[in-house]
């Protein structure tokens, strides 16, 4: 069926047409929509100030006061379904009992990683990832930026991620954090965004509730997000 | 007004005192001179005394809501003429209160005598305000025995009228109010929106009156007759009616057990 | 006199369709209200100093949109400008041209939803997937969205299963889990296979040029994880004045939207994929678009350009839960929609001039506004021009004020009618012909007519005590 669209569609603004005594040069679209921006905002007297505002504002209240960024951070993943791992053995054992064995591991983590998955044995965990087998990989093991822990969040970002990829397309992904990359709330993670094309946070597995509101995880992302902790 | 805030702001410094104009509403002229009876006795009995300007006629919302504005402004004109004076003006409906307020000052913004319309506004108390911000009273004497649904109108949103008109009722011996659910949903009057929009209007109306059956109360009570009038218009209409009543009503009837 | 469009509409309404709108909407409510409240002690606050951020940017348009640009130049972006749909629909074709790109993988976008984008890049031989799952839906159905974050909250499982049994995804399963899953294996092809990831964005910071994208679903993340080129087109009042602006933005945006904390996925994109990752855009391209934004700007309803889209107005909306989003025959429902539709229509405006008449005035959507837009005032303000304008829509079902205002303007014809009134107690109301009052009939009483009572009570009682 075709979309027939049952509203109007806007009108075109037609250019003025060119007169041939005195050739003016086509506006460029910049300059055309700017100049409509200008015009419309002529008739201000004055313009609104930009106000400042305060950081504390914004600190949602159970954030305040003396808080072990781990163990607030942990609670609050847990809150978006999110699976906080405090050691490798916790997170063998997790990947062990989903059934999950085959994965793909950031070369740079590979190494303070395999023993313990060596010793658990069984699983299958490639350090390169190829695109045309994006399903077979059920875990993927990246390396994150940072932690926000008043909502639970994994920073990630293009320097630190090995593959974009690998770090969605997996049902299980496993970000690797470190204690001291955890910012207590948004603004302080605002604050520290990092000078990278792409940062991405990720808070909790993936989710929709288009059908009847009704909360399905795993999406398009994982549906398993885990934070393990390293250090 | 080029960045309004909230909707519905109230002039901080409107004059209290215990002379004062009623504004009685073209709603109790014609159909409720009860409340408009209980609004006098319950004003005198706080000492105050009461004139009632008699050219008085409408707030001229149904024009505003209506988007005639230049209908509407005949009406407000008028009424700052008659309202003249200093004196606080008192209306027991936060619909009208906030139609001379607030809707007033929005449909003069470019009129030479917007001064004059604003001037109205800052002396305009809805009848609540008046009582608990205004004079200060914050306990009502008497008795009521009743359990209440109390519908807070939608003009009150963001005002202080609706919880002035809750400390009143809550205050009263033998009085009980009683929560239901979606308390801040519209009754669905609206004015003119009634019946430009009937089906939309009934059905937000039977939804609140679902919520109002559920806490089975003895009265159901608003600040603005109009939100009663289609509500209780509607129970009626479906053959079970409920008993609805102005806050200045329980508040008269109040003092008769004093 | 000719009823509401939208009233019409929703009295045709289907009573699945009703039950649907309104317990998403309510839902969404609830859950907005008890985190906002929750998480701070005074979000009103909050909504009042984003709304005023919001103004200065919508105000400050002139200086900050060309700022905004400069700084997604220094980023490695290519920035576009498109004053109309056609201009902005033709520059994403031109991008994708230029790539010989033949497929496009679109996350959830309203101004892609404004211009049409889908069909015409259809009509132009490029094949364009939704990815979100309600737009997915949507599209595979040819259905419209009708509500901003929640595109299908119109329809039940059962009408999606049939749909997909319909379009080849599988036997007929109406099970939420198994819809999701059948999707996500669909459009992980066609993220792998596309060209061109294009999506909105909800926020750009000027200073340092970022564009900033919430989704739950992980669907705009993985056009921008598969594909080697990212089109962005974003509205001229989507710029934030600072990047650490967003710690309000963000906080608000989610709360009020879904009632989450943040959502799933906040991506902050300020250019190609760097040179260390495999993954994502080589290319990127951001088209500012006008679409009548510069009418709403020029008009003194310009506070309605604060919106972020979070959709709390429409969950908290009366009218909107009876009536449903399609009622609204335009891109934005709800409150936000009968204020913004009209505006972005141009000199189409008297067609949809209805719009701004389908609200009690109740200010419901003043109060939830995380940019605490007033509504209510902006509605009053369309109304009048619709009747300035002498719009047939607008003008439907509503009494003539003309002779009122007159009647109400001289005390003593106001006073004989008052009198005069006491008629209608002994004429059956159901003949009496006032149109007006036989609509309010059909489904209400009229209490008795006391016209005059309250003037002849003051004027004969005894003289009441004297003022302590």
């Amino acid at each position: 069926m075709a979309r027939q669209p049952p509203y109007p569609a806007r009108r075109q603004i037609t250019p003025p047409a060119p007169s041939f005594l005195l050739p003016a040069p086509m506006p460029s679209p910049r300059d055309t929509l700017l100049a409509r921006v200008t015009s419309a905002l002529a008739p201000l007297p004055k313009r609104a100030p930009l106000p400042n505002w305060d950081n504390e504002l914004v600190i949602m209240r159970q954030a305040r006061g003396p808080v072990d960024a781990w163990t607030f951070f942990a609670e609050r993943l847990k809150a978006v379904n999110g699976t906080p791992l405090a050691s490798t053995t916790d997170l063998v054992a997790t990947l062990t009992q989903g059934g999950w064995k085959h994965g793909y591991c950031d070369p740079a983590l590979w190494d303070e990683l395999r023993p313990a998955f060596d010793a658990a044995g069984g699983f299958n965990v490639e350090t390169t990832f190829d695109r045309a087998r994006i399903d077979d990989y059920q875990f993927c093991i990246t390396a994150a930026t940072a932690g926000i822990a008043e909502t639970g969040t994994l920073v990630l970002s293009d320097l630190d991620t090995s593959r974009r990829l690998a770090a969605l397309s997996p049902w299980v992904h496993v970000a690797v954090l470190r204690r001291a990359q955890i910012h207590i709330d948004v603004p302080a993670a605002i604050a520290a965004l990092p000078q990278d094309p792409n940062v991405i946070w990720c808070t909790g597995p993936s989710k929709t509730a288009d059908v009847e509101g009704i909360l399905i995880e795993g999406v398009h992302g994982p549906g398993i997000q885990i934070a393990l902790l390293l250090g | 007004m080029s960045h309004a805030e909230s909707a519905l702001i109230t002039s901080p410094n409107r004059p209290a005192g215990n002379r004062v104009q009623l504004m009685a509403t073209c709603l109790c002229d014609a159909f409720y001179d009860d409340v408009a009876k209980a609004t006098v006795e319950v004003l005198e009995h706080l000492g105050c005394s009461v004139e009632f300007p008699e050219g008085q006629t409408c707030c001229g919302q149904p024009a505003f809501n209506g988007g005639d504005w230049d209908s509407s402004r005949r009406v407000v004109r008028h009424t700052v003429k008659v309202f003249s004076g200093d004196l606080p003006v008192i209306v027991p409906s936060g619909s009208c209160a906030a139609m001379i307020f607030h809707g007033a000052p929005l449909e003069f913004e470019k009129e030479p005598d917007a001064a004059e319309i604003a001037a109205l506004g800052n002396r305009t108390w809805e009848l609540a305000d008046f009582i608990v911000n205004g004079l200060g009273i914050k306990k009502w004497p008497g008795r009521y025995a009743a359990k209440i649904a109390f519908h807070r109108s939608c003009h009150s949103r963001g005002t202080c009228s609706g919880p002035a008109s809750l400390t009143l009722l809550s205050s009263i011996a033998g009085l009980e109010v009683v929560p239901f659910g979606e308390g801040e949903q519209c009754c669905g009057f609206g004015g003119t929106f009634s019946v430009s929009f009937p089906n939309v209007s009934a059905g937000m109306g039977h939804l609140k009156l679902d919520h109002i059956r559920a806490i089975q109360p003895d009265v159901l009570v608003s600040g603005d007759m109009s939100c009663m009038m289609h509500l209780g218009g509607l129970a009626e209409k479906e053959g079970k009616p409920i008993k609805t009543q102005h806050v200045v009503q329980i508040l008269r009837d109040a003092l008769k057990n004093a | 006199m000719a009823l509401q469009q939208i009233d019409q509409f929703s009295a045709k309404l289907r009573p699945e369709t009703r039950a649907s709108v309104y317990d998403g909407s309510k839902k969404g409510h609830e859950k907005r209200t008890s985190v906002l409240f929750d998480h701070y002690p005074d979000p009103d606050h909050l909504r009042r100093l984003a709304g005023n951020i919001k103004q200065h940017v919508v105000e400050n348009l002139d200086t900050l949109l060309p700022a905004a640009a400069a700084a997604l130049e220094r980023n490695g972006v290519k920035v576009h400008w498109a004053s109309t749909a056609e201009e902005a629909n033709a520059a994403v074709l031109a991008i994708m041209r230029a790539r010989n790109a033949t497929k496009m993988v679109k996350a959830k976008t309203m101004v892609s939803e404004e211009t049409h984008l889908a069909d015409y890049l259809g009509k132009n031989g490029v094949e364009c997937v939704e990815t979100d799952l309600g737009e997915f839906i949507i599209q595979i159905d040819g259905d419209h969205p009708s509500h901003i974050v929640k595109p299908i909250i119109h329809k039940n499982r059962r009408d999606i299963a049939t749909s997909f049994e319909k379009n080849g995804l599988g036997a007929y399963n109406d099970d939420p889990q198994t819809i999701t899953r059948r999707a996500r294996a669909h459009l992980r092809k066609k993220y792998l296979e596309a060209d061109v990831g294009l999506t909105g964005a909800n926020f750009v910071t000027t200073d340092t040029g970022r564009l900033v994208l919430v989704t739950n679903e992980g669907n705009s993340r993985f056009c921008l994880a598969a594909t080697p080129c990212h089109i962005a087109m974003v509205g001229i009042e989507k710029l934030l004045p600072r990047e650490t602006d967003l710690g309000l933005y963000l906080n608000l945006l989610a709360r009020s939207g879904t009632g989450q904390q943040l959502t799933v996925y906040t991506e902050f994109i300020s250019g190609p994929r760097s040179a260390t990752q495999p993954d994502g855009p080589e290319e990127m391209h951001v088209i500012f678009v006008d679409n009548g934004r510069t009418d709403a700007l020029a008009s003194d309803c310009r506070e309605i350009l604060r919106c972020i889209r979070c959709g709390a107005c429409l969950n908290v909306c009366p009218v909107y839960r009876q009536a449903s989003g399609h009622a609204y025959r335009s891109v934005y429902p709800g409150p936000v929609g009968a204020v913004l539709s009209p505006l972005l229509a141009g000199e189409r405006f008297p067609e949809l001039a209805d719009l701004p008449k389908a609200s009690s005035l109740c200010g419901a959507c003043n109060e939830v506004c995380p940019v605490n837009i007033p509504i209510p005032d902006l509605l009053l303000r369309l109304r009048n021009r619709g009747k300035q304008e002498g719009s047939k829509a607008a003008a439907a079902g509503t009494p003539p004020m003309g002779a009122w205002s007159l009647l109400a303007s001289q005390p003593f014809v106001w006073k004989t009618s008052l009198l005069a009134g006491n008629s209608l107690n002994y004429i059956p109301k159901s003949l009496i012909p006032v149109p007006p009052m036989q609509t309010w009939l059909r489904d209400r009483t009229l209490p008795a007519w006391r016209g005059g009572a309250f003037r002849k009570w003051l004027a004969n009682r005894p003289t009441p005590p004297a003022a302590k």
